[in-house]
């Protein structure tokens, strides 16, 4: 029976990318500073539902433990969250687990969510310094530069401003929050800027950047607090400019 | 152990069932999005305004209303200036503006913040003034008394008329609300997505102003709707009204 120093966990679990999902229970002791990724780890060592019924240890991402990876992103009680920093004592119970809603399932909690790195990859979200020779140090960047490109550069790619977001979804093929805010680091990078242009004209394809609504769910549950809706603002007017220069200048 | 090159392997089969990745270069959505955005400020948002301060003369009683409707009746190329800076763009912001809605799924259930409840309401407030338009044109401008063409005279008596139903009063009510807060959130909208407004800050006190925006404007709304329903029957000349 649950009593306060037990912790109950309902979790949506699926075998297969293609089977029908299922939810299973489970009572666990608790221990103080306990979170979601460890009681997910307290399963695995004894896999049995909160009515004693054997099962399989609860497949779910993570690995750095300490909300800087980005992997263990998950449904935490109804919102999108890292379950590593998910404290047990801030969470209502039962405490509710499920994948992502947004993303192919690969099995239980564990998601694919490969759409992020296709989508940095389309926008070119790097500083363009492959070659044949050396290019010698890049040119100085002030500190007021780095103030605004530090907190762009916190991105652990999680896909949580994705999953909240009520406009990322099959219909609008949106690119979502955190490739936009690479945009901008990258555009704002004074050797990575050398790509702003075609990064900015990738933005202006089905799926770009029009298709934000400023619902702002995105900074809300941004685990590293990105600035992703001043980052939306941001290279919208860059995407416009260019859209200008596109029609009147060419 | 999953080795990581089978990892990789599943990634690249399963892309195709999620959200599909950014097609650069593809579609028209970007301009289609843009068009949607800035035909609801010009010519749209301008003409609310318009609109709005043309009809309240209705305060100032039933000659000064005529008279104002004279003057716009009486706009040279007065039936173009209609379709391409009134009808055709209301029908493309409307039209474009359902299927937006129909794109986004809303998720205020489990993520009640601020933001969320715009973007929501920014939906509910377009389809209420979707269909208190559609009502709105068709009633005022293609039934009933013609105003166009020397027929001004009954503009006061034609809203009035129609004022002495009190659903009627309480569906302008509805329409003139829902209209004011879609305009100026959408202004707040365009500032942000266009990047005028980029700063948090920038974006918060843009938000007040549109605030006031939306209120100046249902308070202008509703101050006109007295205008008619608090003038006696003896001042408005009666209008054969079918």
């Amino acid at each position: 029976m649950a009593n306060s120093k037990s912790v109950i966990l309902k979790i949506k679990r699926q075998q297969t990318p293609e089977s029908k999902p299922y939810w299973e229970e489970f009572e666990l002791s608790y221990r103080p500073g306990m979170n979601v990724t460890s009681a997910l780890m307290d399963i695995a060592a004894n896999p049995v539902t909160r009515q004693g019924k054997p099962t399989t240890p609860v497949t779910y991402d993570s690995n750095c433990l300490e909300e800087i990876c980005g992997s263990c992103a998950m449904i935490i009680n109804g919102q999108a969250k890292m379950a590593c920093s998910a404290l047990i004592a801030n969470l209502k119970q039962p405490i509710t687990l499920e994948p992502f809603t947004k993303f192919p399932i690969i099995r239980d909690l564990a998601v694919d969510r490969s759409v992020l790195f296709e989508n940095l990859k389309r926008v070119k979200a790097w500083v363009p310094v492959d070659g044949t020779y050396d290019l010698g140090s890049g040119p100085r960047q002030s500190s007021e530069m780095q103030e605004e490109a530090y907190p762009l550069s916190n991105c652990i790619s999680c896909c949580c401003c994705m999953e909240a977001c009520p406009q990322f979804n099959d219909k609008t093929g949106f690119v979502g929050a955190a490739t936009i805010a690479q945009v901008r680091l990258f555009n704002s990078h004074p050797t990575g800027s050398a790509l702003k242009t075609e990064r900015l004209k990738v933005l202006m394809g089905d799926g770009g950047i029009q298709e934000c609504g400023y619902a702002q769910n995105c900074v809300e549950v941004c685990p590293k607090e990105l600035p992703l809706t001043k980052s939306i603002a941001a290279v919208g007017g860059q995407v416009m400019w260019q859209a200008v220069k596109d029609l009147f200048r060419t | 152990m999953a080795s990581s090159a089978s990892s990789i392997d599943t990634s690249s089969a399963r892309i195709k069932e999620g959200v599909a990745p950014l097609r650069a270069g593809q579609g028209y959505s970007f301009v289609l999005r843009r068009l949607h955005s800035l035909s609801g400020i010009v010519p749209i948002g301008a003409f609310l305004i318009e609109h709005f301060i043309s009809n309240s003369e209705a305060t100032k009683g039933v000659q000064a209303y005529n008279d104002q409707v004279k003057f716009l009746t009486s706009l040279p190329f007065v039936h173009v200036l209609e379709w391409v800076f009134i009808f055709l763009p209301l029908l493309y912001h409307g039209i474009y503006g359902l299927y937006i809605w129909y794109k986004g799924d809303s998720n205020v259930g489990e993520y009640p913040w601020t933001g969320n409840w715009l973007y929501t309401s920014q939906r509910w407030t377009g389809i209420i003034a979707f269909i208190y338009i559609a009502y709105h044109v068709i009633d005022m401008r293609f039934l009933g008394v013609h105003l166009m063409g020397g027929g001004y005279n009954n503009a006061f008596s034609k809203v009035w008329f129609d004022f002495q139903s009190p659903w009627t009063i309480a569906f302008y009510v509805i329409g003139i609300v829902a209209v004011s807060w879609h305009f100026a959130y959408g202004v707040w909208l365009f500032a942000a997505k266009w990047g005028l407004t980029i700063g948090d800050q920038a974006r918060r006190r843009f938000g007040y102003v549109c605030a006031a925006l939306a209120i100046l404007l249902i308070g202008i709304g509703l101050w006109t709707i007295t205008g008619f329903v608090q003038t006696p029957a003896g001042q408005v000349p009666y209008v054969e009204h079918d």
